[in-house]
């Protein structure tokens, strides 16, 4: 079920939790990326196009405006 | 592991797409700008293996151990072929200890041939890169798999580099782990124990800084003693198929071996590089800050460039043709035909060429000063939207990025895009790059006719191929796939850095010396070839060598097709003759024109004038409309098919047909655009 908030509405600067990916091929990916669901990271900028970057693990990982739109977290 | 049992690597490695388990195939690689290192330790060797998520400088590595001459850079995909080197893996003088280094390690030098596979964040294979990783460690028959992977791992960015090391300590195999960037993960306040580090993974960790080169005797020690114990049992794994309960188990396992191992701050710290991302990437200031990032390296490279080469071509066309005429006076063969082949022919073919080095080297200077840095990442995070209008995802861009230094990496460099599809509409799309070959025909008549503004025409054309791109892409898109799907942007962004000054060294003169050795080969042919047509007569009563070049075989194939320029003002026959030897390679264009020019009024020091000719020939095949005339055929030397290095990397990635389906949509777009800007513009100019 469908909870939180997608990240296109999250604040930026706060610590998050990703809830589940619907879709197994991408959550795998993000995965290896070391965004997983349940874990923590937070959101840093706004990009071109309505992409954000985020923090996660000490990695800084770029994301477009369809997969911020789909994503979603909850307040850590 | 016999090199006999190994054959794969011998050559440049591309994965077979079509036949997804067979063996990675051979295929010749030759590139302007760069070929795949291939050198071997000997077939008694052992065979280690560098694997690694992009960007945890695996090429970095591997250039450090084996001082080959692999393109490096810092973002994702950058290599893109399978590299194999020597090294000589020379323990320290001192003893180390565990976690680093082992007892017993022998003091002699053992060479090792080293392999430098293509970046994968995992062995799951989403992209044909990432398939080469998995066929090469995985796949292929145990004993044609390397004794031993070194699998590098960023320090900053522990987690998700250790999901490789997990899958790869699955599998049979003698793994160590080389710890990079621990400079940077001390910036970030992040400290790790490498020893309980290679506790919690079974298997060495070694920290070593293939950028400075420290830690590389540390890592030779533990390789060569690794090497010499039995192949480790694989880390047990769940009894199940299923993926995500498997996955877990991974998580879990590296999670455990980060935690112990790791010691963070409370939070993670906002650094330098997030500071500047809110700049650079920032939906309104990034785009300005993109196109001034390119537009400041167009107009650098053509007014620092400019005097040298200037000084360069006074030199070929002053002491150098003096000295080579005074030698053919001497031996009685000036005024023979051989003058034509070596005065007009070879040294002002060869002698062009060669001013455009300084140009070359400045070019890949500022690109290596922005990859090294770490900005190109960010400049697909920029382009993702405008790749996304023809439905391709933003690391599509990384690709067109290698196409504006030369298209033929570029092509290769289209592996990276996990969806068929858009590998191939990438790869159709890759030959609108304006290519740095390019760059040096813009450069000249920039200067020629846009004066001081050379620099800002230099930078309109590379606008124009971005342009071209997208109107080529959205047309295609909408006729040819029009259901193509398009991947998310993903980017896994690099730290900024200061580049190393001896890695862009290195960058650069690779660069430097793969364009000069194919263009000087490929215009030492071409300059024959032309030569050679314009040495034989096509009509009676002119013997060979002794013929103008206007009734020469040559002269009249020009003459035959350039009636189909006329309408977009640049008919004359010298301007076709150099459009046809640039089908060959646009690096022929200038010394084309050089040559027809020398060899139709032969007098010494003719290649000076060379600007003056070209003015003279556009001002009258377009009637007085000079300028429309120059930037059509700009126009049209940007569009149509860059050179025939780039029809055989097509052809190797995507088939014959597709290659010629492309030279068609190349020649057709370049002839119509052409035959538009003169059209429109000479109702102006």
């Amino acid at each position: 079920m469908a909870t939180g908030m997608d990240l296109r509405s999250a604040p930026l600067g706060e610590p998050l939790t990703l809830l589940r990916v619907d879709d197994p091929l991408l959550g795998q990916r993000l995965a290896t990326l070391g965004l997983r669901e349940g874990v923590s990271f937070r959101l840093l900028t706004h990009t071109v196009g309505g992409g954000r970057i985020l923090l996660v693990d000490g990695s800084r990982i770029a994301l477009g405006s369809d997969l911020v739109r789909r994503l979603r977290a909850r307040a850590a | 592991m016999s090199e006999s049992t190994h054959p794969r690597v011998t050559g440049s490695v591309t994965p077979e797409t079509s036949h997804p388990r067979s063996a990675a195939r051979l295929a010749p690689a030759k590139s302007c700008c760069q070929t795949p290192s291939q050198v071997s330790a000997g077939p008694r060797a052992p065979v280690v293996a560098i694997v690694g998520a992009p960007n945890t400088g695996k090429s970095t590595l591997f250039n450090a151990l084996t001082a080959s001459r692999v393109t490096t850079g810092n973002w994702p995909g950058t290599t893109v072929e399978v590299s194999r080197g020597v090294w000589r893996a020379t323990p320290p003088a001192s003893p180390c200890t565990r976690g680093g280094c082992a007892d017993g390690h022998e003091e002699s030098t053992q060479d090792l041939t080293v392999l430098d596979l293509p970046g994968a964040y995992s062995l799951d294979a989403h992209s044909p890169d990432e398939h080469l990783t998995r066929e090469l460690l995985q796949e292929g028959p145990v004993d044609e798999r390397p004794d031993l992977c070194v699998v590098t791992v960023d320090a900053s960015r522990l987690a998700h580099g250790l999901y490789l090391v997990a899958q790869v300590r699955e599998l049979p195999l003698r793994v160590v782990v080389a710890m990079t960037m621990s400079d940077v993960a001390l910036q970030r306040g992040v400290s790790i124990d490498s020893h309980a580090l290679a506790e919690g993974l079974g298997c060495p960790v070694v920290t070593t800084d293939p950028r400075r080169r420290t830690g590389l005797d540390t890592l030779a020690a533990v390789v060569r003693t690794t090497l010499a114990a039995p192949v480790p049992a694989p880390r047990p794994t769940p009894d199940t198929d299923d993926a995500l309960t498997r996955d877990d188990d991974r998580f879990t396992w590296l999670s455990a071996a980060a935690e112990q191992a790791t010691v963070v701050p409370g939070h993670d710290r906002l650094t330098l590089s997030d500071k500047v991302d809110r700049w650079v990437t920032a939906p309104l200031l990034g785009p300005p800050v993109f196109l001034a990032v390119m537009w400041a390296v167009f107009q650098l490279t053509t007014t620092v460039a400019t005097p040298l080469q200037d000084a360069l071509d006074r030199l070929f066309s002053g002491p150098v043709t003096d000295t080579v005429m005074a030698g053919l006076t001497l031996v009685h063969l000036d005024g023979t035909w051989v003058e034509g082949l070596l005065v007009n022919g070879l040294v002002a073919g060869v002698g062009m060429l060669l001013t455009f080095v300084p140009l070359m080297a400045l070019m890949f200077v500022l690109l290596a000063l922005l990859e090294d840095s770490g900005y190109l990442a960010r400049a697909a995070v920029v382009t993702d939207r405008l790749m996304r209008t023809i439905g391709l995802p933003g690391r599509a861009f990384l690709p067109l990025v290698v196409g504006f230094g030369c298209n033929v990496p570029a092509i290769s460099a289209t592996r990276i895009l996990p969806d068929a599809r858009q590998r191939l509409l990438t790869v159709l799309l890759v030959p609108f790059t304006s290519c740095s070959a390019r760059l040096t025909v813009f450069v000249m008549l920039g200067t020629v006719f846009f004066g001081r503004n050379a620099g800002t025409a230099v930078f309109g054309m590379y606008v124009a191929s971005v342009a071209l791109i997208v109107l080529v892409g959205l047309l295609l898109r909408r006729t040819l796939w029009r259901t193509m799907g398009s991947e998310p942007l993903i980017i896994d962004l690099p730290a900024y850095h200061v580049p190393t000054l001896r890695l862009m060294a290195l960058v650069v003169w690779q660069r430097v010396r793969g364009f000069l050795r194919t263009a000087s080969g490929i215009i030492v042919i071409t300059v024959s070839a032309v030569w050679l047509l314009q040495s034989v007569p096509a009509v009676a009563g002119q013997s060979f060598g002794h013929v103008g070049v206007e009734d020469s075989v040559y002269g009249v194939v020009a003459r035959t097709v350039s009636p189909v320029f006329e309408p977009a003002g640049f008919n004359q026959w010298q301007t076709a003759s150099a459009l046809m030897v640039g089908f060959v390679a646009k690096e022929a264009v200038i010394s084309s024109w050089a040559q027809t020019y020398a060899t139709d009024q032969p007098q010494p020091g003719q290649s000076g004038l060379l600007g003056e000719h070209i003015q003279a020939a556009f001002q009258q095949s377009s009637g007085g409309h000079t300028l429309p005339a120059v930037l059509a055929f700009m126009v049209f030397l940007l569009a149509y098919t860059p050179c025939v290095a780039t029809l055989a990397a097509q052809r190797r990635e995507v088939g014959l047909r597709w290659t010629a389906f492309g030279v068609a949509v190349q020649l057709a777009t370049a002839w119509l655009l052409a035959v538009a800007v003169f059209q429109v513009g000479r109702l102006f100019w």
